[in-house]
């Protein structure tokens, strides 16, 4: 079997949960011997690889593009340009490939960054396109103001895809309903982890993710004032960039607590398997989550996780704490409960890493095989 | 000829408020613990679906049958609170039964507590003492048989048991202490003078557990089948104990649960060589074929069969030591009310909500919490034991 893949990050260079997913997945179905072309933007770093059946293409000359929708129109119009071309390059270099190399088995694209160029070759081709969604633009605007232009073009490579792979029965709901896709479809495939080791366990509470709206780290602010009396030395690391960094720092400075809190800004992969070893809490207040797989990092890394009762995660893995994500009295009780009960902490860690080891890109790779072979 | 023993154990938990640790020491007098709207609601709820109707059914039955039909009841502290509160008229509907003399009335603690597993036995000699006086007074009867909390049993508690003057103890008729015996046969412990009754789980289950599972082979079980197993059995006594709330809340009326239970005494009496006797009887009727050994606390709970429903992990065993420690100083201080808390915090389905058991049990854990998982029953329980602790201080 072989399947060209067009994604647009992977490891080194990471913005999201969609190069972690295109790394575990691409290293796992090259190892069930599954031949890959994984095509990239071209990015200052070579992305890693040491798997015979994986090959991976970059394309063009282009610079690293922000993950999320950029806020100023400026960026922004140079951005939906960068992502047009990306697509049209990709979509002509898998063409080239295919006349010297021969015909791949299915196109297999990942979010909206990636579809120009997956239904430009299903036409051009008859090739099978097989799409999996991350998030949509109703996650990534939180809900708020969702621009039209990419749900449309959302919804046109979910219409023109043979099978859609969605990463929580949440997003399920949301690719059914908002955009009246055949639940038949759509296959909804959990992520996965590469476990991360324990640390030296300090009294640090984590958010770990972009600064955006649709990660609602300001509500996290809110319970870390809750907690602050209650727990005098705890810190509260914000780790991450992304546009809310700014407004962040001063609601922390407003609500008195910048004493306790740290914005790291962006970590390097090192940096962060370090803070998620020895942070003894990590909160996703995600306002919208298609999966969240930085809950199932720290719970490998041993850190109990209180996560949005509506995120992917939440509905997959029963063992962490489960809040409304704008409900911050709850969220600092069960922080503060973390912090002072320690046999609630020792069985989450216990329990946690048991179930943890369920979630593995093998799995992801199995399953994602099975979909291959139903459109193949 | 081996006798039928219905056994029914009806109880409802005192569920919790929501509690965080930002209630735990604020000085209103009467801390909220108890979720008296969510309480009444499911008591309610389940009086409707199954107390009334069952009561009645029963009721006609042992009138129908000449009194042949007959059936023992252990009614929990916390359940009678709640029919004194709610529904008064479900406690006439016991007496009723009662009158009938084909009914027998079980002792048990009064708060359904773990209080057998404390290292001293005092709480637990006047939780049963509440129980006794609570019959008493219903019922002007007093038990001759016990059965503790979920069947939870070891030598210990069976020596205390036989100590107090009952006549017999129910438990669970697992391998772990028969071995190759059969259940349908009164035991007695190696320690002391006491009948044991061991519930033959396999057709109690067939009946709590599986009668509305479709994939079961046996689906759909009906009262001749039934009876036509259990006259197939050997040995004295077959015991089916099971929760009283299997008739209409855990097999809705629409699975023909009713129907069932309605055509079993007479597909039974259709076989000449079986009957139905009350606890009491069985145990005047029949002797100990053997003696079982129990050092380590059995029950009937889970697939473990053992405590681990409510002390299988770290969090449970906290919530149960802080427990403890609490009733010692309360003792100490004497302050009624507090005892009175302390003792409804005691049920042991609050720390059944606390168990991280995964598979089967866990499914059946989280049919019963009230809580989004385990985790959160423990918070919300240690924030209440830590409120009750520091009003102690």
């Amino acid at each position: 079997m072989k399947i060209a893949m067009i994604g647009w990050e992977y490891p080194p260079f990471k913005a999201g949960g969609l190069a972690t997913h295109c790394y575990g997945l691409t290293r796992s179905l090259a190892d069930k011997n599954v031949k890959i072309d994984f095509y990239m933007p071209k990015t200052k770093k070579s992305a890693y690889n040491d798997k015979s059946n994986l090959k991976i293409i970059e394309v063009g000359e282009t610079e690293i593009f922000p993950y999320d929708r950029p806020d100023s129109k400026e960026i922004g119009g140079n951005f939906y340009e960068a992502v047009y071309y990306y697509n049209s390059l990709v979509a002509s270099k898998v063409e080239k490939n295919i006349k010297t190399k021969g015909k791949y088995n299915a196109v297999h694209c990942h979010d909206w960054l990636t579809m120009k160029a997956g239904i430009t070759i299903k036409e051009k081709w008859g090739l099978p396109l097989v799409l999996t969604i991350h998030s949509t633009e109703y996650d990534r605007s939180g809900w708020l103001y969702p621009n039209q232009w990419f749900i449309d073009l959302e919804r046109e490579g979910m219409e023109k895809a043979d099978r859609i792979i969605a990463v929580s029965h949440f997003t399920k709901r949301v690719i059914v309903d908002k955009y009246r896709i055949n639940p038949d479809k759509i296959t909804v495939i959990h992520n996965a982890v590469y476990p991360i080791p324990e640390g030296h366990k300090q009294e640090i509470v984590l958010f770990l993710g972009r600064l955006t709206i649709q990660k609602g780290a300001e509500f996290f602010l809110k319970a870390a004032q809750k907690v602050k009396d209650f727990e005098p030395d705890t810190k509260f690391v914000v780790a991450g960039t992304g546009d809310m960094l700014p407004s962040l720092i001063s609601q922390a400075i407003e609500m008195g607590i910048s004493d306790r809190v740290i914005f790291t800004g962006r970590l390097t992969e090192d940096e962060v398997r370090h803070i998620y070893g020895i942070s003894s809490v990590y909160v996703m207040p995600s306002v919208s989550e298609p999966f969240g797989i930085t809950a199932l990092e720290a719970i490998s890394a041993g850190t109990p996780t209180i996560a949005s009762k509506t995120a992917g995660f939440s509905e997959a893995f029963k063992n962490c704490l489960r809040v409304d994500f704008w409900d911050t009295d709850e969220m600092a009780n069960k922080i503060i409960s973390l912090l002072r009960y320690d046999p609630l902490h020792r069985t989450l860690v216990k329990e946690g890493k048991r179930e943890v080891d369920l979630f593995t890109w093998d799995r992801v790779a199995d399953k994602t095989i099975d979909v291959y072979n139903g459109v193949i | 000829m081996p006798s039928i023993c219905l056994y029914f154990e009806v109880h409802q938990p005192l569920r919790l408020n929501r509690f965080s640790v930002f209630n735990i020491g604020n000085e209103s007098p009467n801390p909220l613990y108890f979720d008296g709207k969510l309480n009444q609601q499911i008591f309610e709820k389940v009086a409707k679906k199954c107390y009334i109707p069952t009561n009645n059914l029963l009721l006609d039955l042992i009138n129908r049958s000449d009194g042949k039909f007959r059936v023992s009841f252990s009614l929990t502290g916390t359940f009678i609170e709640y029919c004194e509160k709610f529904m008064p008229e479900i406690i006439d509907s016991f007496k009723a039964l009662f009158k009938t003399g084909a009914v027998d009335m079980i002792e048990e603690t009064y708060y359904h507590s773990l209080s057998s597993l404390y290292d001293e036995m005092d709480e637990f000699e006047e939780q049963v003492k509440l129980h006794r006086q609570m019959i008493k007074k219903l019922f002007n009867y007093k038990p001759k048989i016990f059965r503790n909390t979920e069947a939870i049993y070891d030598n210990r508690i069976a020596k205390k048991v036989a100590d107090m003057g009952y006549k017999g103890i129910i438990t669970e008729g697992t391998e772990k202490i028969l071995h190759w015996r059969s259940p349908n046969f009164l035991y007695k412990p190696i320690n002391c003078n006491l009948k044991i009754l061991l519930r033959n789980y396999t057709l109690s289950d067939d009946v709590g557990f599986r009668f509305s599972a479709r994939l079961w082979k046996d689906y759909p079980l009906t009262a001749e089948k039934y009876a036509y197993w259990m006259a197939k059995n050997e040995g004295d006594l077959i015991n089916l104990f099971m929760d009283y709330e299997t008739f209409g809340e855990h097999h809705w009326d629409a699975t023909g649960i009713f129907d069932f239970l309605g055509n079993l005494p007479n597909e039974v009496f259709k076989h000449k060589h079986l009957d139905f006797v009350t606890v009491s009887e069985a145990v005047a009727r029949y002797d100990p074929v053997g003696e079982v050994d129990v050092p380590w606390a059995i029950s009937w709970a889970d697939e473990d069969r053992d405590v681990s429903t409510w002390l299988g992990n770290d969090m449970q065993k906290a919530c149960f030591n802080e427990l403890k420690n609490l009733g010692k100083k309360l003792k100490e201080k004497d302050d009624r009310d507090m005892i009175d808390t302390w003792r409804r915090l005691q049920t042991s389905d609050h720390l059944y909500y606390v168990s991280t058991k995964g598979m089967e049990d866990g499914a059946v854990h989280a049919y019963f919490s009230p809580y989004d998982g385990p985790y959160d029953g423990f918070i919300n329980y240690m924030n209440i034991l830590q409120d009750l602790k520091q009003r102690l201080d």
